[in-house]
């Protein structure tokens, strides 16, 4: 300590120092000081320089459009429920779903008729449309071509988002722009308006759309994709046939059978080129199935592939309807009744569900635990990357919007509804084949599309499609007094979240739900 | 300018330091005021000289009459572990709720009001007050874990109080700082208020040596079990009068079976539950030295418990000061502390799936039998669930006395990390195990300078001149990883292939593993300048200025320059100096600008792209096919351009009056407090694709008055002395403004309304219930009745009050009712001494504010409750205890109805969350005066033994546990463990 304090020069020439770096360091450069980059977000100059974000942006778009149909495994609420094959255990809010009673006070209902999250995708696909081109100039490594897939995909996926939009809502406000910054809300537009830009975006996209990706020596987008082989791609990405599905179904829901027609019949000849291909009732059903991850036999699917740790609980019918002995649930949420089964499936031989008329047991392709009270539907039961162990409930099983199955029977439905019979039968007797049941044959006097439908039914349980096919049926038919009337008066689309109509004072409720 | 200035008078300064050896030398001696340094100009009526900091802080508390800083002695006898226990109702303005009585959990305090709205529970964060620590600003936990948290309960990490962290004998005084200019001084940091803690300090002397030590015991309160007969009981009504066959057949399990002895046998689950805990403290302190160098060294251990459900934390303190005057003009001072805390938390089963993220089947609860229960914990001796946290913090500091001029800078530091280990055994997760490792660490680092220097003119006229400049730098990381779904219950870590020539090298082999981190740096630069002129002992004005850079706004508008500026004036020296009944007689008024820091660095960014993947219910989705996906951040809010420094104008007239020779002392202080231009998640329409907008705009007005009274009505040498102290504060807070001109906003479940408050329950009025169908109204107009947001009502609902006779409940209906904030809260404390016996007792109470009681609608919403399998089904074991409260004045609705007729939001619910306290009695005698201590050649100054007791009785008409577990959004929600009464036994030493 003394001696501390003889050096007194010495101190003083620290202290100087001291106060001196002090006072260099801190005020001079305090201007730098003060810009700390954030390592948690990309600020606005960052973003749209290098081939990275245009990947980024481009998989943000397809896992916008996978939270708008996962967040509350509202795919299945929207097209399975209501009014539909099945039945709510004890969920208050499911049941009232299903009995069409919208109006309900329940959270869940709230939720799933906000409209906002296809929109994050519809704007965010009009802002990469809008913005990925700069990023052409700025990094070598991105092509023109590959900037023109991307649009297209973009393009598809907006155009995509509006279809599945009007299904639900009917009329809804039709954005073509990003307009970045600005937020003012929009009166709803005409449906048919909006289904017009959506099937005339997707024509244009489907010229740009190859069937695959990351091919050596494919004729419209050679080489790697992203640096990625078509292993990584295959069914995580829309393809010509994606925008062919969707246009096709964009025409059967407004009757345009013709135009469905027409593009049916380009996917039921170019399939193969996406290497889509029927499958077995096996590969249906299995827990590593069509199902699990991403598969190129899904033609409009959104993964949630193991692989990438994607695995989640929710956003998986099998959240809703999967219980004992697959997991420890005791009761599922959901379940389709045997009343209904036994109505549906009509013949003992189909693969998917039968009674064995000599044993006695059934195929538990389907269902399980027929015989107990409450059976559970275990078609889709993918269980973390396929495994067969509940020990730990989460799933992998993708968002299958459509597969071949389901677009041959569209196409036998519109060449039905166009007179078509032949090739419709013969469409129809593929899947019947497939699924071990007797083939169609016209001299039974059976109605086609009756029969259509009723496999649609059979083959599409829990795929999200039940709602709109008895619409469609209804449309076509007109004989279901109850339901024309539903069409008729717009019961059949969806009241609009009160969130919505909050924000924006140009909407109006629909009429039904008033 | 202000930036040019400082550095120009450093520059000033240095040269005269380098240079003027021999001036520096004539300086005159000074005592080691290191720590008082920093704000010892700005408080009143303490002379500059002969101060060491506790005198003066000590001082200030005298003045104000006690309402401003809390009283040390007393609090010392009570087993407080954290500052906001100390803290709770002891002094004006200050209103702290422990929201949970397991020790160590995160506590909130909030300075004079709510300044901004809280929509969710983690809100409160960011508007808490600033504590410093000898001048340290401690740093706290960031806020971001929570964007990985599907629930709010707790963060994720050890969520452990750090301000648990400090013991409290080692404290001096404490002291809530609300004068504008001071925090003005302080700067943003404190735009939420400071709390400035001073420990007990170094001193020269002969080497004094205190001990401390009490041992004692917490215990709860057994609740009245209940079995599912209770349950049953309870639920038959509703099934007689609205149950379907259907509804029946869906009866839950657990209640079907009246045989099953765990549901339906006796409830002694509370024997395990409730276990009184012992809890202590020991800790000794040396200081002593000479005048030019001296110490002072701490050591300490607390354990606290939480009389419930194996709840305790267990602290080590050590701490180490030393003071330097290698010159007559330089004095170096230095402190650092460290802390390390460990925390056994509860064992509820929301908590842990909170943070697993995993529900499992909950349709069948943990039964109230003693003996399943006792298998439950047997299992959960399996489980490993360790929190840590250590902390360092300390300073460096110099300070330089030349003639007029006094430089002090310091170097400051604070550095905590919180690590948690947690593993759950298979039997407890429905077949899987559960892993989660996270180590999380803040940093802060500062540096500041400040020069001091005075001018007299004349005998009359005084200035004080000051310059600060301080830079600080931030920095919150953590790492986590959570895993499940192991091979066994015996490996507990993640194993990976440690092959390097494999694909799959360093790839998880058993688990199933999730990773995650973030970081967030922040920093702050400010210069101030401020000048004080007092003429003679009758007046003083001050004003300052200061310049604010932060890296979290935006590069257009990176600094902010405010003012502040108060005069105080001497009224008893104006004109009652001959006066002999009133000693003392000041009136003052302060005003100041303080900017606000934004709590996120996102909003220095402007317009921004964000990772967010998968949605609310799966926040952990890592990306799209395996690949990062980059979005505009739709479901969090955009971000424009436009967004400028928040800030808090803060104005206070107050009076302090002395009479009776400074027996009665009383301050009265009025105050107003707008917290303006903060931002506020506004929804835009949903076509944009954005869930709102983040918008400036938001202004919130607190008024108030904090009142201080200190009285000793008592004082005798020889007799019974009484000393009594109350403080009050009644608070209104106000929305002002809200963006864009908006006149009204509702976000979530609360509205918010300019001109009304913002801790507004949002609520239909419940006016009874329809018998019949019949009784529901037709509306005149269209034959059609009444119906809730589309659903017509039917026998069984409620009568909701349609306040605007459109026929149809929604919003529209619901009114604003009720404050989740006390009107008036405060305290009262008593001593009394009679001889080397003491005795004293304080009471606490907050009154006027509402609680939502979500347990009862829970209760009641059975049917919704038990099917959500949620996170808001699971029953804890202490759910099975009699359900509080009246349960004759809520009708029974049909619990089927899809109104949903025992929703939350409605003011059925609605009860009444004042309460008054006990808070402590302790009963005390001195050894140290008796004869044969004294004249022991020890040299004991002090030998108190004190029994005390705490939480003795709490009056309200909350039909909850206890109206503190409120969480700070209004809402009851009953899994929180009440706090405990303790009773301790102790002794302070003092040689």
């Amino acid at each position: 300590m003394i001696s501390f304090i003889n050096k007194s020069s010495w101190l003083t020439k620290v202290v100087a120092f001291l106060l001196l770096s002090n006072l260099v360091s801190v005020n001079l450069s305090c201007k730098k000081m003060l810009d700390v980059e954030s390592t948690r977000l990309a600020t606005e100059e960052a973003q749209w320089k290098n081939l990275q974000d245009t990947r980024s942006g481009l998989m943000g778009i397809y896992n916008l459009m996978r939270t708008a149909l996962g967040n509350n495994n509202a795919h299945w609420l929207w097209g399975e429920m209501r009014e539909g094959d099945f039945t709510a255990s004890s969920k208050s809010d499911l049941k009232a779903i299903i009995r069409s009673d919208l109006n309900a006070s329940y959270p869940l209902i709230q939720n799933i008729t906000n409209w906002r999250s296809f929109y994050a995708v519809i704007n965010s696909a009009s802002l990469f449309i809008e913005r990925s081109g700069e990023v052409v100039a700025k990094d070598p490594r991105y092509s023109k071509l590959n900037n023109k897939v991307d649009i297209a995909q973009a393009r598809a996926l907006r155009a995509f988002a509006y279809f599945y939009m009007v299904r639900i809502w009917g009329d809804v406000p039709l954005i073509t722009a990003s307009h970045d910054g600005t937020f003012e809300g929009k009166p709803r537009t005409d449906q048919a308006k909006v289904l017009g830009y959506a099937e005339s975006e997707l024509i244009a996209a489907a010229k740009d759309l190859p069937y695959r990706y990351g091919v050596d020596g494919d004729a419209e987008l050679p080489g790697l994709y992203y640096g990625y082989n078509y292993a990584r791609w295959a069914g995580a990405l829309f393809t010509k046939i994606s925008a062919y599905a969707i246009m096709s179904h964009i025409a059967a829901w407004q009757s345009h059978y013709l135009d469905a027609a027409v593009y049916t019949q380009f996917v039921m000849e170019n399939y193969k080129s996406s290497n889509l291909e029927y499958v077995t009732t096996a590969q249906l059903t299995a827990s590593d199935g069509i199902f699990n991850g991403q598969d190129a036999r899904i033609p409009v699917g959104f993964t949630f592939s193991n692989t990438y740790g994607e695995s989640t609980s929710g956003g998986h019918i099998e959240q809703l309807v999967l219980a004992e002995p697959l997991i420890a649930k005791q009761i599922p949420d959901l379940y389709v009744s045997k009343d209904t089964i036994n109505k549906a499936f009509t013949e003992t031989k189909d693969g998917r569900f039968g009674i064995d008329t000599l044993s006695g047991l059934t195929r538990t392709n389907y269902f399980l635990n027929y015989s107990g009270q409450i059976p559970v539907f275990s078609k889709i039961k993918v269980l973390r990357g396929g495994t067969t162990s509940g020990s730990f409930v989460i799933f992998s099983s993708s968002i299958a919007f459509t597969r071949l199955e389901e677009l041959a029977l569209l196409r036998a439905e519109a060449l039905a509804v166009l007179g078509q019979r032949q090739p419709a039968i013969d469409l129809l007797n593929i899947i019947k084949k497939n699924r071990g049941t007797k083939s169609f044959n016209d001299l039974e006097g059976l109605d086609l599309i009756n029969e259509i439908f009723a496999e649609r039914r059979r083959e599409l349980m829990g795929e999200g499609w039940r709602w709109y096919d008895r619409i469609r049926l209804a449309k076509i038919k007109g004989d279901d007094a109850k339901f024309n009337k539903l069409i008729a008066e717009k019961g059949i689309y969806w009241p609009i979240a009160k969130d919505v109509l909050k924000a924006n004072g140009q909407l109006v409720q629909n009429s039904y739900w008033k | 300018m202000v930036r040019i200035i400082a550095s120009m008078s450093y520059t000033a300064l240095l040269s005269v330091l380098c240079l003027s050896n021999a001036a520096a030398k004539a300086g005159k001696a000074t005592p080691l005021n290191y720590n008082a340094n920093l704000r010892q100009d700005t408080i009143p009526g303490v002379k500059k000289k002969a101060i060491d900091t506790a005198s003066w802080v000590n001082n200030v508390a005298r003045t104000r009459g006690g309402g401003d800083s809390l009283n040390v002695r007393l609090n010392a006898l009570s087993p407080y572990l954290s500052l906001q226990q100390m803290l709770k109702g002891n002094v004006a303005g200050l209103y702290v709720k422990e929201v949970s009585g397991e020790p160590g959990t995160e506590q909130m305090m909030l300075v004079r009001g709510l300044s901004a709205p809280i929509f969710r529970n983690k809100d409160v964060n960011n508007i808490q007050p600033i504590v410093y620590l000898n001048g340290i600003p401690l740093i706290q936990n960031n806020n971001y874990i929570y964007d990985i948290q599907k629930y709010d309960f707790n963060p994720i990490g050890p969520a452990t109080n750090l301000l648990a962290g400090i013991d409290l004998n080692t404290i001096q005084s404490v002291e809530v700082i609300k004068d504008p200019v001071e925090l003005a001084k302080l700067g943003p940091l404190a735009a939420n208020g400071a709390i400035w803690i001073t420990t007990k300090q170094a001193k020269s002397g002969i080497r004094q040596i205190s001990v401390n030590s009490y041992f004692g015991i917490a215990k709860s309160d057994h609740a009245s079990p209940i079995n599912a007969e209770y349950v049953n009981r309870f639920r038959k009504p509703f099934y007689q009068k609205y149950a379907t066959p259907s509804d029946v057949i869906n009866y839950p399990g657990y209640l079907r079976d009246s045989t099953n002895l765990d549901y339906y046998g006796p409830s002694k689950w509370g024997d395990l539950y409730y276990k009184t805990a012992p809890i202590h403290s020991v800790d000794l302190s040396i200081s002593g030295g000479s005048e030019r160098a001296n110490f002072r060294f701490f050591a300490g251990n607390t354990k606290s418990a939480g009389g419930a459900d194996n709840t305790s934390l267990d602290r080590y303190n050590t701490s180490f000061q030393i003071n330097m005057s290698p010159y007559e003009w330089v004095t170096v001072s230095s402190m650092v502390n460290a802390t390390r805390m460990d925390r056994n938390r509860n064992r509820g089963i929301r908590d842990r799936f909170a943070e697993t993220r995993y529900i499992p089947d909950l349709s069948n609860p943990l039964p109230p039998s003693r003996e399943i229960y006792q298998s439950f914990l047997d299992e959960y001796e399996k489980v490993i669930d360790e929190n840590r946290n250590s902390g360092v913090q300390g300073y460096f500091a110099m300070n330089f006395k030349v003639s007029k001029f006094s430089l002090l800078t310091k170097l400051n530091f604070d550095y905590n990390e919180g690590i948690r280990d947690v593993f759950y055994p298979t039997t407890l997760m429905e077949n899987n195990n559960y892993v989660s490792n996270y180590f999380g660490y803040n940093q802060r680092f500062g540096v500041t300078n400040i020069l001091t220097f005075d001018q007299k003119i004349g005998t009359d006229h005084k200035f004080d001149f000051e310059i600060g400049q301080s830079f600080q730098s931030d920095l919150n990381k953590y790492n986590y990883a959570n895993a499940y779904n192991g091979p066994n219950d015996f490996i507990k870590i993640n194993v990976v292939d440690g092959d390097p020539n494999k694909p799959l090298y360093l790839t998880p082999i058993n688990f199933m593993v999730y990773r995650y981190t973030d970081r967030e740096q922040r920093r702050l630069f400010s210069v101030y300048g401020s000048v004080k002129y007092k003429y003679k002992d009758l007046l003083s004005i001050s004003g300052l200025i200061r310049d604010d850079g932060s890296s979290t706004s935006q590069p257009g508008s990176r600094w902010l320059v405010t003012p502040a500026a108060s005069a105080q004036w001497n009224l008893k020296n104006q004109f009652l100096k001959g006066n002999t009944f009133i000693d003392q007689l000041t009136a003052e008024v302060s005003w100041s600008r303080i900017g606000k820091l934004f709590n996120d660095d996102r909003f220095g960014s402007g317009p921004q792209y964000r990772v967010e993947n998968g949605w609310g219910a799966e926040p952990t989705i890592p990306g799209y096919n395996g690949l990062a996906t980059i979005t505009r951040p739709y479901a969090s809010g955009w971000v424009g351009y436009d967004l400028r420094w928040p800030y808090t104008d803060q104005l206070n007239v107050g009076m302090n009056i002395g009479l009776l020779n400074n027996r009665l002392n009383a301050s009265l202080t009025f105050y107003q407090k707008d917290d303006k231009r903060m931002l506020i998640n506004t929804p835009v329409p949903t076509e944009t694709g954005y869930a709102s907008i983040f918008s400036s705009g938001l202004s919130v007005r607190n008024t108030g008055i904090d009142l201080g009274l200190k009285g000793s009505v008592l004082r005798k040498v020889d007799g019974l002395n009484w000393e009594t102290g109350l403080n009050l504060n009644v608070n209104r807070n106000k929305l002002t403004e809200l963006p864009g001109g908006l006149k009204e906003l509702a976000i979530g479940n609360r509205k918010l309304i300019v001109g009304q408050a913002v801790d507004k329950f949002w609520v239909y009025e419940n006016t009874g219930i329809y018998n019949t169908d019949a009784e529901v109204p037709n509306n005149p107009s269209n034959q059609e009745k009444l119906n809730f947001e589309g659903t017509t009502l039917k026998a069984g609902d409620p009568k909701w009050k349609d306040q605007n006779g459109d026929f149809v409940l929604n919003d529209e209906d619901k009114v604003l009712k009720g404050n989740s904030m006390p009107k008036l809260s405060g305290g009262w404390y008593n001593e009394f001494n009679y001889g080397n016996f003491s005795f004293n007792f304080n009471v606490i109470f907050a009154l006027g504010q509402k609680a939502l009681n979500e347990q009862a609608a829970n209760n009641f919403d059975f049917i919704n409750r038990e099917s959500g399998n949620d996170i808001g089904s699971i029953k804890e074991i202490n759910s099975w205890q009699a359900y509080g409260g009246d349960l004759g004045k809520y009708p029974i609705y049909n619990p089927w109805s899809s109104v949903v007729a025992y929703r939350l939001d409605q003011d059925l619910f609605l009860e009444n969350a004042g309460y008054l306290k006990l808070r402590s009695v302790s009963v005390g005698y001195d050894l140290s005066k008796l004869p044969w201590l004294s004249n022991s050649k020890a040299g004991i100054k002090r030998a108190l033994l004190y029994v005390t007791a705490n939480n003795l009785f709490t009056i309200t008409s909350f039909s909850g546990s206890d109206p503190e577990l409120i969480d700070y959004t209004g809402l009851y929600s009953g899994y929180r463990i009440a706090i405990p009464k303790t009773f301790t036994l102790g002794i302070k030493f003092d040689l």
